[in-house]
């Protein structure tokens, strides 16, 4: 560029800058401070409103009942004549440790985990005491048929609250880490009434699913396999070497 | 300008320059968090955290990104420049906790370390929907790193200028990257097209910018080979204490008026490669508009005891007339002439 007017001329290492400049700097620093306002408002509106889930981090309560493996752990506790359940995951992105415990009642500390109903206890093995009496609580299982659905597979334990948002792409490395580490893979999808619906994941067996799904967490896949109820939860059951990407 | 390296050679217009970048980072910070706490009171604090920075890291990437082409097309704009390499700072750092606080919550605590499941989680690098996004913004990092590293002086020299100005052109990579760990990233996810539009107003903002820039720089540098004294302008265009810039044989040289004497110097500060011809003579020095690096205009030395020298050239005046040759000279691209001519 070359001159075409007596411009001011700015030297950083001045004490001040040049007369003549002073008022543009006050105009460059409002506009300045005005795109960082408008920015972060326009952002703050603009991402999508999430809905609730609750991890109560920090808040440690103690539960007794059931442990059982159906096909993931859980606590079942009798509470009047209902059997609530809570699946049973380790922390961080882990598994709970609790094989030497399934079948039995149990005493244990954990953190609660909730979305849609669907309740969850991040738990410390180390925490859980045998019980001196038996119990013979246990789900049972309700065959609903065969079904093809559309979804998305989450790690559990993010989606029920511990992150928020705990599904869609930006959350697929956590998602693949947690299933990795044995938390049990969920499948999100509609039914036919296009209401959402959520499935524990097992393979044809009923097998716990892990690593083998992997490949196909936080994309749109279709999934047909027998439905089937067990208290408050539907478990879906197919191999994922079935399953299809959409 | 220096003669010992010091972390931070403070003066005033820099600690106002880091006040205003700190306010607008602070306020939007403490806006976005805030703001985004009462419409999506069921994000978590660190899902806010996460995109706080790394919006903030982004938009603070744009304002860098323009500052440079904004100065060549209006140097009112030069304030900017001066501290960019703070702004350039501040950007890594933002980035750093956007990455790091995403790194502990997406890959921690888990059955891998988080660096590889960084890497290895997600494979489908055969679809562009389902495309690994978050190791392309840790490339971007590791970019912003490297730059932010080497953004001070002492580096400057010992890399030299021209790697150190190669390696800080990788700013555009950078940004690349950016923009599509983010449209790769959290647009697949966020249904808003507001979302997609103010990314691509910011593109298209930068892209402009740059063009114009581009474009006047172009139309400068579009000269003919010449040898010999070749005329450059009449001697009433250069005002006095600045320079006319003018493009020889692929090199710009600045022909600077001042106190009766013509100097023809190379356009290039020995610096960060600032324009020189844009600046004035200010104590008698050609005084770089970037950040007020000094040559002596008789002999392009910087003066004692700094030792930064930049080529000179000969100059002639023949009835109003500059030449200049192309031909860069030692210490003797002086020429002194009767100020009423």
């Amino acid at each position: 560029m070359n001159p075409t007017e007596d411009e001011p001329f700015y030297i950083g290492y001045q004490p001040q800058p040049p007369v003549g400049l002073r008022r543009w700097l006050r105009i460059v620093i409002v506009a300045l401070l005005a795109l960082a306002i408008s920015t972060a408002l326009l952002l703050a509106f603009t991402f999508r409103r999430l809905p609730l889930s609750v991890f109560e981090f920090g808040v440690e309560r103690e539960y007794v009942g059931v442990i059982r493996a159906q096909p993931y752990p859980l606590l079942l506790i009798k509470r009047d004549d209902r059997l609530e359940q809570f699946w049973l995951v380790g922390s961080g992105k882990h598994a709970a440790d609790v094989n030497a415990f399934v079948g039995q009642s149990v005493k244990l500390r954990g953190t609660l985990i909730t979305r849609d109903g669907l309740r969850m206890l991040e738990i410390n093995s180390s925490t859980i005491k045998r019980l001196n009496h038996a119990s013979a609580e246990a789900l049972p299982t309700e065959s609903l048929g065969r079904f093809t659905f559309v979804g998305e597979i989450v790690d559990s334990k993010c989606y029920l609250g511990v992150m928020n948002p705990g599904h869609t792409k930006p959350h697929r490395e956590c998602a693949v880490r947690c299933i990795s580490g044995g938390v049990p893979p969920l499948f999100l999808a509609h039914d036919s009434q296009g209401q959402a619906i959520a499935l524990q994941l097992a393979d044809a067996q009923g097998e716990p699913l892990s690593k083998e799904v992997l490949d196909f967490v936080a994309e749109p896949i279709e999934i047909t396999g027998e439905v089937s109820r067990q208290g408050e939860w539907l478990t879906l059951r197919a191999n994922p070497d079935t399953y299809t990407r959409k | 300008m220096s003669l010992r390296y010091r972390a931070i050679s403070w003066n005033p217009q820099k600690r106002r320059y880091d006040a205003v970048m700190a306010a607008s980072s602070g306020l939007y910070l403490a806006l976005f968090v805030g703001v985004s706490a009462f419409t999506n009171p069921n994000a978590t604090i660190e899902t806010l955290l996460i995109r706080a920075f790394g919006t903030a890291a982004l938009l603070l990437l744009h304002v860098i990104l323009l500052i440079g082409p904004l100065c060549r097309l209006q140097p009112r704009f030069l304030p900017l420049l001066y501290n960019r390499r703070h702004l350039g700072v501040t950007t890594f750092v933002m980035g750093l906790a956007h990455g790091g606080f995403a790194l502990f919550q997406f890959h921690a605590l888990g059955d891998t370390n988080p660096l590889v499941s960084l890497l290895i989680s997600n494979r489908r690098f055969d679809s562009l929907a389902n495309f690994p996004f978050q190791p392309l913004g840790f490339i971007a990092l590791v970019i912003l790193f490297l730059m932010a590293a080497t953004s001070h002086d002492f580096w400057l020299k010992q890399l030299s200028p021209v790697m150190w100005k190669r390696l800080h052109m990788l700013v555009y990579a950078a940004y690349a990257l950016l923009i599509a760990h983010v449209a790769l990233g959290v647009l697949q996810a966020e249904t808003n097209p507001l979302l997609a539009g103010v990314l691509a107003a910011g593109m298209i903002v930068v892209l402009t910018v740059h063009l114009l820039a581009a474009q006047r720089e172009h139309a400068m540098d579009k000269q003919p080979f010449e040898t010999g004294f070749v005329a450059v302008c009449a001697l009433g265009e250069i005002p006095e204490k600045r320079a006319r810039v003018i493009s020889l044989n692929g090199e710009r040289i600045a022909v600077f008026k001042h106190d009766g004497k013509l100097s023809a110097l190379s356009n290039v500060c020995q610096h960060q490669n600032g324009p020189l011809g844009e600046g004035r003579i200010v104590d008698g020095c050609v005084t770089c508009p970037w950040h007020g690096y000094q040559y002596l205009p008789e002999t392009g030395v910087s003066p004692p005891p700094f030792k930064e020298r930049v080529a000179t050239y000969r100059v002639k005046l023949i009835d109003g007339v500059v030449y200049v040759n192309p031909e860069p000279v030692g210490q003797d691209g002086i020429l002194s002439y009767t100020p009423s001519v």
